[in-house]
């Protein structure tokens, strides 16, 4: 690959900007619809970019005057990211004791199989069961409900990567530490977790997003703003006889930064490599 | 007082037994070689000696205490794996002290232990480096250091050397070497490699299939081999082993008309008795009056001696030779050895018979 053609180094470039093009148009699309007036969004031919940008449905959803678009909108932001980060904070202390005993312990390997399996299952099918337990713990329309409910979904796939993340530790590592007299807690907390940060980064993050983007069990487990996740609110806002593009679009456009700064935050810790040189040479 | 005591061990994965009863016994002080081809179970046992695998059945003693389901951390041993299994988060200087940070001994103390094992194996400078900026050898160095700086009763090597390249693997085993002559600990060292077990060890223990073989001083294993199968392990180039008939009172090699004296010290054998008759190539040298008429196959110079491979009758054979010997393809000339050197085994049952 040293010795390239101009033109194929062309093709190459072509190709990676096409590709930014379509995974970048639909955000910038969004931005633009956010800030452009409601005759704009309507206005034959497109209008590409607004006369005057209009940045005043920031202001309506952000605002937090009681009754209004902006309380709801705000309640909602606030419950998502309750519901998600407990339901991903919950999901990473179950997954890593499961997970280390699941890579550890090969012959158990089977359960976490199964776990899996119950995963496969459409979320229809789990709908009414779970409606009719949270019911009866009287949790429905409740952020420690809805969290409890999303944890089912994200203990799973977190308890899959921390394992394959602690498959690729060497046994020896623990091995050595165990000798050298440090306890499961110790060789937990000093040395294997540690070695396991990038992976507990990755599943960390794909677990909130998860959580973050979840539609159809919040729309059946909350009914108002005391539960309401974004996804719902964002659906409530297309629901009414007049809906308002522009504002949707806003309200697209908040949802969709805390898992950006949560991602950029985690960047470090989710750069692998960490365990390179402990063991061979 | 023996350090280490190993009785009647047995191990089994399913149907399949990968130890079948072993037996030895450590003074302290000594330096034991398990030697072996893989698969042979002399890592399952340095294992069970660390804890880390249980045995089925028998039983270990640790400076006279029986450490059957004790602990690994509790058995006083220390081990060095063959992928060095350092930690690699932290650095070299917490690597060797993790043990006795982990027994709470005071820092201060403690950083005074690493700083002598790190004297000792010439690694200071690198304390503040993690492993990842270490090369094999270094690695290795702090590896050992790990364990040394413990001080326990008895040390466990599992193929520590296998990782480095042929010169560094040298240096490392001569340093190995005077580290066990100064220090005099106790060690049980894992290895497939005949070389670093006969530099190495006070004593080896030859296995094969979860068995010993023949344990003993590496003079007894290379000059004495019980067995068929130690006299081939041990050695490169291997044994000459040459199937024999005893006839009259003396042995006639097979497929030749070359017959050999029956060495004195040997006990009575019966006629026409099937044997194998084995000799060091090292053994061999040219001999007007030798007893072994060989014609040359090929000639191989390797620097410091010449290896012929020949044919006698039907029978192959190989000599190391002086470098200088004048020899070429095709050639017929005539070998000869001292009558000790020649070892007697019995063809069915692959055992010695003197």
């Amino acid at each position: 690959m040293e010795r390239k053609s101009p033109l194929f180094a062309a093709f190459l470039y072509v190709s990676a900007l096409l590709l930014a093009v379509v995974i970048l148009a639909p955000i910038l699309w969004l931005f633009v619809m956010s800030i452009s007036p409601a005759a704009d969004l309507a206005a034959k031919p497109l209008r590409w970019w607004p006369e005057t940008p209009d940045f005043s449905r920031y202001a309506t959803l952000l605002s937090t005057l009681e009754n209004s678009a902006g309380a709801a909108f705000t309640a909602s932001l606030r419950n998502s990211l309750e519901v998600a980060g407990m339901a991903t904070l919950a999901a990473i202390a179950l997954a890593i004791p499961a997970g280390w005993a699941v890579s550890r312990t090969p012959s158990i390997g089977w359960s976490l199989s199964l776990v899996i399996a119950t995963y496969m299952l459409p979320p229809v099918a789990l709908a009414v069961p779970l409606y009719m337990g949270l019911a009866h713990l009287g949790m429905l329309n409740n952020v420690f409900g809805l969290a409890l409910v999303y944890l089912t979904i994200l203990a799973p796939f977190t308890t899959w990567l921390m394992k394959s993340g602690f498959d690729s530790i060497p046994k020896e590592i623990e091995a050595a530490a165990m000798m050298d007299g440090a306890g499961l807690f110790q060789t937990l907390r000093i040395i294997t977790l540690p070695l396991a940060m990038p992976v507990m980064a990755t599943s960390a993050l794909f677990a909130f997003l998860l959580a973050w983007d979840e539609f159809f069990y919040a729309l059946l487990f909350t009914s108002d703003q005391r539960a309401k996740t974004l996804t719902v609110a964002i659906a409530d806002l297309a629901g009414g006889r007049v809906s308002d593009y522009g504002l949707i679009a806003t309200a697209g456009v908040l949802a969709a930064l805390p898992p950006v700064l949560i991602g950029l935050v985690m960047q470090r810790a989710l750069i692998s490599g960490l365990t390179n040189g402990g063991v061979k040479g | 007082m023996s350090a280490l005591e190993i009785t009647n061990i047995r191990k089994s994965y399913g149907d399949v037994e990968t130890l079948k009863g072993i037996d030895i016994s450590l003074e302290s002080g000594e330096f034991l070689v398990l030697l072996g081809s893989s698969g042979c179970g002399k890592s399952t046992l340095l294992n069970i000696i660390a804890g880390l695998a249980e045995a089925t059945s028998g039983d270990i003693r640790i400076g006279d205490r029986s450490v059957l389901g004790v602990h690994p951390k509790d058995r006083d041993i220390a081990m060095v794996f063959q992928s060095y299994a350092l930690y690699p988060n932290l650095t070299v200087h917490r690597n060797i002290g993790f043990g006795l940070e982990m027994r709470k001994v005071p820092a201060a103390e403690r950083d005074k232990a690493v700083r002598e094992a790190a004297k000792l194996l010439q690694i200071e400078p690198l304390l503040d480096r993690k492993p990842s900026q270490l090369s094999g050898g270094q690695r290795q160095r702090v590896a050992i250091g790990r364990a040394l700086v413990r001080k326990p009763n008895v040390f466990l090597f599992d193929e520590p050397l296998s990782n480095l390249d042929a010169k560094l693997r040298m240096e490392m085993r001569t340093e190995l070497k005077r580290l066990h002559q100064m220090l005099k600990t106790t060690v049980v060292y894992v290895t497939h490699d005949q070389i670093e077990a006969m530099t190495l060890a006070t004593r080896i223990a030859v296995m094969r299939d979860g068995k010993i073989e023949q344990l003993g001083t590496p003079d007894e294993i290379y000059n004495r081999p019980q067995t068929l199968y130690v006299a081939t392990f041990v050695g490169a180039p291997p044994m000459n082993l040459l199937d024999a008939t005893v006839t009259g009172g003396a042995l006639s090699i097979d497929g030749t008309p070359i017959v050999l004296p029956l060495p004195q010290t040997i006990k009575p054998l019966a006629d026409s008795q099937k044997l194998v008759v084995g000799i060091r190539p090292e053994a061999l040298h040219l001999d007007e009056q030798g007893a072994l008429e060989v014609v040359c196959e090929v000639a191989e110079l390797t620097g410091p001696e010449l290896i012929v491979t020949g044919r006698s009758g039907a029978q192959q054979l190989m000599a190391c030779l002086p470098p200088r010997s004048a020899l070429a393809a095709g050639q017929s000339f005539r070998l000869g050895f001292a009558p000790e050197a020649m070892c007697l085994f019995d063809r069915a049952t692959g055992m010695r018979c003197d």
